[in-house]
């Protein structure tokens, strides 16, 4: 049997044949260029970098000649084929010459050994090096995880029109679900291909998540880019990129969610390893833990509460503390020591040598760093996310107070039949509230100031169902006084302090109308409602007069389209909490709006859903009452889609900037569990030896890093959660008037807290795989060697 | 038929990239409820050969047979039990591991095949106190003496009543009075329990003592 068989590099072969394979990639790229072809080839060019283009392509080819072959047609001169050939030919000529520099090398000259002949080592003789199953189950594991998670989002998810298929849970409820199953399914596959090969089979398992679980994310992130993808495919996978672009950037969302089943099935062969690695399924844990309980002695209380001081108050003063007991219990002790030393020095000797051997030992150290490490990471993490999860709280609150749930509108034209249609969308469970409303956008004038805002017609009877102006109404002004309009006091002399002089006389006959007037202070003009922000700018209360100039209902003036200018009376202002609605909102009466604007009927209907986060499903069944086109229902996640996926997105990329800190920490852990495998290596033969299974080490030295991972992820929890009741309860101050809220806002989020924790395990978990196997694979004859 | 069978072993290890052959086509028979020294120079491989008998190394070539059942063609947790129920390891230095008690440490065998906690210290202190160790069944491996160490390491390997007992120059750190001892018990464990043994020694005088004798010259085992 040839024992050897050693590979010979000749180098100058390689490196002229790199040069030449290069140089022909450089012409093909220059024909390429000349056919102006990139945006057509990057596609299948990427899916080469996998592996896959190639296949693609052939397959490709084939379809089209038996397309072409039918319908003879030459095919049209390329630009740039001369080099394309000429590339072509060059890049083939690189790469034999590549393959004509590996060589095998000859022959060992060395005669046969004494053992020539004799029955191989029973297990050498059986070995195998790759498993087609584990291979299948591997990539076929991952594939089949994506399709799951595609399939079971599509089918459980409401939909966003087509409701004859779903199942109509909130699509948010609807991923859960499905990622995790597919999770399962990842995890599982993992574990039976492991099992199987009773290795972990890494080659098996790069090619199976390269070849087979690559192209979904890829074609995912493709469909963007290329317009025939997303027509073939779009429509179909819909429910499925909503959810990606619930986070901003759906691409992000797929690479997020791909790495997940990745991790899932990383985390399932590892297990798999473990359980079945040495031979048979051996799940059980009690001896590992009792012996990784003893190595690293996580669970002491002085070391979780001095870690737990350290997360809550900081460093320092826990720091100062420990130095204070320590010196004041070292003086005691010494004290005691050499009283006892003047009765019996040998007593004092021995009970010298138990102090000094309580002194700790530099794993101690490291481990209670570990400790510290993971549980910075997840208290930063949930207190971070707890805040951003209170401003997005905050602002959601306020949008939705100042905007609807839903908006039902027409696509051409105004909604004069809207009775008819509140009749119609009342059937519809789960609304709530409706209001016809219509907004656009205008100028308003007092004096001097100038502002551009939003006017909106609202039906006061009705709009209290659909937004909290009712409540958010400031004391002064109500809604009333819009369908009320001559009971608003008109200020005269009130604001007066002798600033202003009455403009009595300027007003008493109106040029433009041609008739004379009341005096403008006293008319009955239709009222408005102001934000509190919006009045400050244009310093008016109520009473005061304001005009409103609407480019839109123009009339047609001596000189062209004169915008509509309309005076009103300010008949209330309302507080909504946030700046850009108190500064840039104002409502006037329905009725009012129609004849300023010249529509009419109102341009939308305004929805309240009960649950705001099945806003989705509702305007879909809403928009399905009403017969669909031209009718359309959004709901206010699409209409805020800019602002809720950039705090997602914001939210996401603190997450993973976060993370980093539960990363370093798994570093510290790698690090620790390291050195505990150098310090154990006699103990990981001597547990050899007395029969622990590899399988079994593996367990050991994993429930280690484990440990230090739980611990950390609890104390952080704990911590973590701490901070954030004291930000609530005690507060931490904000200038109002930046961030329009006192204090800083604080959310918890259970799932979310939950996660930060199980990350942090998971993370810890895959660090110490390594360690450990490393523990495993000591051979027990290294660490018996006589000293 | 023998309970231990050696054929055909080849066994080698590096030194610096050259291949040192330890054993050559060593073939071996030992019996139920022998106790067989194994003596040779140092560096001759006698460690490796207890080390393949223990099935702590596999060889190059050849098969072991206990019961006529060939051991490396198992699978490592069969293998790994194999040793677990089979064996009993007693090395040169004590090898307990230094965060566990002298029971536990005793007991660990018994905890590894996952037994039940209780009745396997029961059995330790049994076994440490026939030792002679019954008041230090609490003490860490660091608070004992040498002698004392190595019963315990005795004592643990004998906790699951193995077939065979493997010692690999159990008396090489120790004081000869303290040694004899040692020897003394390892007759009687023989004896009494009818236990398979093979001790390798330097000892001559003790080498002597027990009735078969094997020596590793040259890659070979012989009976002396």
């Amino acid at each position: 049997m040839n024992a050897e068989r050693q590979t010979v590099y000749r180098w100058s072969f390689i490196w002229s044949g790199a040069l030449v394979a290069l140089v022909g990639a450089v012409l093909l790229g220059v024909a390429i260029s000349q056919a102006d072809a990139w945006a057509r080839v990057s596609g299948m060019l990427g899916l080469s970098g996998l592996g896959w283009g190639g296949i693609l392509q052939t397959l490709n080819a084939l379809g089209l000649t038996a397309m072409r072959s039918s319908a003879v047609e030459s095919v049209a001169a390329l630009p740039g084929q001369r080099f394309l050939f000429a590339g072509a030919v060059v890049w083939l000529v690189g790469w034999v010459l590549i393959a004509g520099g590996i060589r095998r090398a000859p022959p060992s000259s060395e005669g046969p050994s004494p053992a020539a002949g004799a029955q191989l080592y029973p297990r050498l003789a059986n070995y195998r090096d790759f498993y087609w199953s584990t291979l299948g189950a591997y990539g076929g594991g991952i594939l089949l995880s994506e399709l799951v998670l595609i399939l079971l989002q599509t089918f459980l998810s409401n939909g966003g029109g087509a409701s004859a298929e779903g199942k109509g849970l909130p699509p948010v409820g609807a991923f859960a679900i499905s990622l995790i199953a597919a999770s399962l399914v990842a995890f599982v596959a993992g574990f039976i291909g492991a099992s199987r090969a009773r290795r972990l089979a890494m080659p098996e398992a790069t090619i199976g998540v390269i070849y087979l679980g690559l192209p979904v994310p890829v074609l995912l992130s493709l469909m963007e880019r290329l317009p025939d993808l997303q027509v073939s495919l779009g429509y179909r996978l819909r429910e499925v990129t909503y959810v990606a672009e619930l986070l901003g950037r759906p691409v992000v969302g797929y690479w997020l969610v791909f790495s997940l089943l990745v991790l899932m099935l990383v985390l399932g062969i590892n297990t798999g390893f473990i359980a079945a690695g040495s031979g048979r399924v051996d799940l059980k844990l009690g001896f590992e833990l009792f012996v990784a309980r003893r190595h690293v002695g996580v669970f002491r209380p002085s070391l979780l509460l001095g870690t737990l001081a350290v997360l809550l108050f900081g460093i320092i003063p826990p720091l100062i503390v420990y130095g204070i007991i320590r010196a004041v219990e070292a003086a005691v002790e010494r004290t005691r020591i050499r009283a006892l030393g003047l009765e019996d020095p040998l007593a004092a000797a021995s009970a010298l040598n138990r102090l000094k051997l309580r002194e700790q030992s530099p794993t101690m150290m490291m481990t209670a760093l570990s400790v510290g490490g993971v549980g910075v990471g997840v208290m930063s993490l949930i207190i971070v996310l707890s805040v951003m999860s209170g401003f997005e709280q905050d602002l959601q609150q306020k949008i939705l107070g100042a905007h609807s749930h839903v908006v039902v509108t027409k696509y051409a034209g105004h909604l004069r039949e809207y009775p008819r249609l509140m009749e119609q969308i009342a059937k519809v469970p789960g609304v709530v509230g409706q209001s016809p409303s219509i907004d656009n956008p205008v100028m308003v004038l007092a004096d001097d100031e100038v502002q551009g805002i939003v006017l909106k017609g609202i039906d006061p009877e009705t709009v209290g169902t659909v937004l909290d102006l009712p409540q958010n109404m400031l004391p002064g002004g109500s809604l009333e006084n819009l369908t009320h309009p001559e009971k608003i006091v008109p200020r005269r002399s009130l604001g007066g302090f002798g600033l202003r002089e009455p403009e009595q006389t300027e007003e008493e006959f109106d040029p433009i109308i041609g008739r004379p007037t009341k005096s403008a202070e006293e008319q009955a003009l239709p009222g408005i409602i102001l934000g509190r922000e919006l009045a400050a700018i244009l310093r008016v209360v109520v009473g005061d007069r304001v005009n409103v100039i609407s480019p839109q209902g123009a009339e047609l003036g001596p000189a062209g389209l004169i915008p509509k200018s309309r005076a009103f009376r300010v008949a209330g202002i309302f507080y909504s909490g946030m700046y850009e609605y108190d500064a840039k909102f104002a409502y006037i009466l329905l009725s009012e709006a129609q004849s300023l604007f010249g529509t009419e009927g109102p341009s939308g209907i305004e929805l309240k859903v009960a649950d705001v986060d099945d806003a989705r499903r509702i305007a879909s069944q809403v928009r399905k009452e009403l017969g669909g086109y031209p009718y359309n229902a959004r709901d206010w996640g699409e209409i805020h889609r800019n602002i809720f996926s950039a705090l997602r997105l914001e939210k996401l990329v603190m997450g993973i900037i976060l993370s980093i800190i539960i990363v370093v920490a798994a570093g510290l852990i790698v690090a620790t569990v390291i050195m505990l495998v150098l310090e154990k290596r006699k103990e990981i033969s001597v547990l050899k030896a007395l029969g622990v299974s590899d399988g079994g080490i593996v367990k050991i030295f994993l429930s280690e890093g484990l440990q230090i991972g739980l611990a950390g992820g609890l104390l952080g929890l704990f911590s973590g959660l701490a901070w954030c009741f004291f930000i609530e309860k005690v507060g931490i101050k904000l200038d109002p008037s930046v961030y329009y809220i006192p204090a800083l806002p604080v959310k918890i989020e259970p799932v979310q807290t939950a996660l930060a924790v199980i990350i942090a395990v998971l993370v810890t978990y895959l660090a110490s795989i390594y360690p450990a196997l490393k523990a495993s694979s000591v051979e027990p004859v290294e660490g018996l060697k006589a000293e | 038929m023998s309970l231990l069978s050696i054929r055909n072993v080849f066994k080698s290890y590096f030194l610096h990239g050259k291949r040192i052959d330890v054993l050559r086509d060593v073939t071996l028979e030992i019996n139920r409820g022998e106790l067989v020294s194994l003596v040779g120079a140092s560096g001759a491989g006698k460690s490796t050969f207890l080390h393949v008998l223990g099935t702590l190394d596999p060889p190059a070539a050849g098969e072991l047979l206990f019961e006529g059942r060939s051991v490396f063609a198992m699978n490592d947790a069969e293998i790994a039990e194999f040793r677990n129920r089979t064996i009993g390891f007693v090395f040169q230095s004590h090898y307990l591991l230094p965060e566990f008690s002298a029971l536990e440490n005793v007991a660990m065998p018994a905890l590894i095949q996952r037994r039940d906690r209780g009745e396997s210290y029961a059995y330790a202190r049994e076994l440490l106190e026939r030792v002679g160790l019954g008041a230090r069944v609490e003490h860490r491996p660091g608070e004992l003496s040498g002698g004392e160490a190595q019963r315990v390491a005795l004592a643990r390997a004998l906790v699951l009543k193995p077939a065979v007992l493997l010692a690999d120059e159990p008396t090489g750190n120790l004081d000869p009075a303290t040694g004899e001892g040692i020897h003394q018990l390892l007759r009687e464990v023989n004896r009494d329990l009818g236990i398979t043994a093979v001790v390798v020694t330097h000892n001559e005088t003790l080498a002597r003592s027990m009735p078969r004798r094997l020596r590793l010259v040259g890659g070979q085992v012989t009976d002396a």
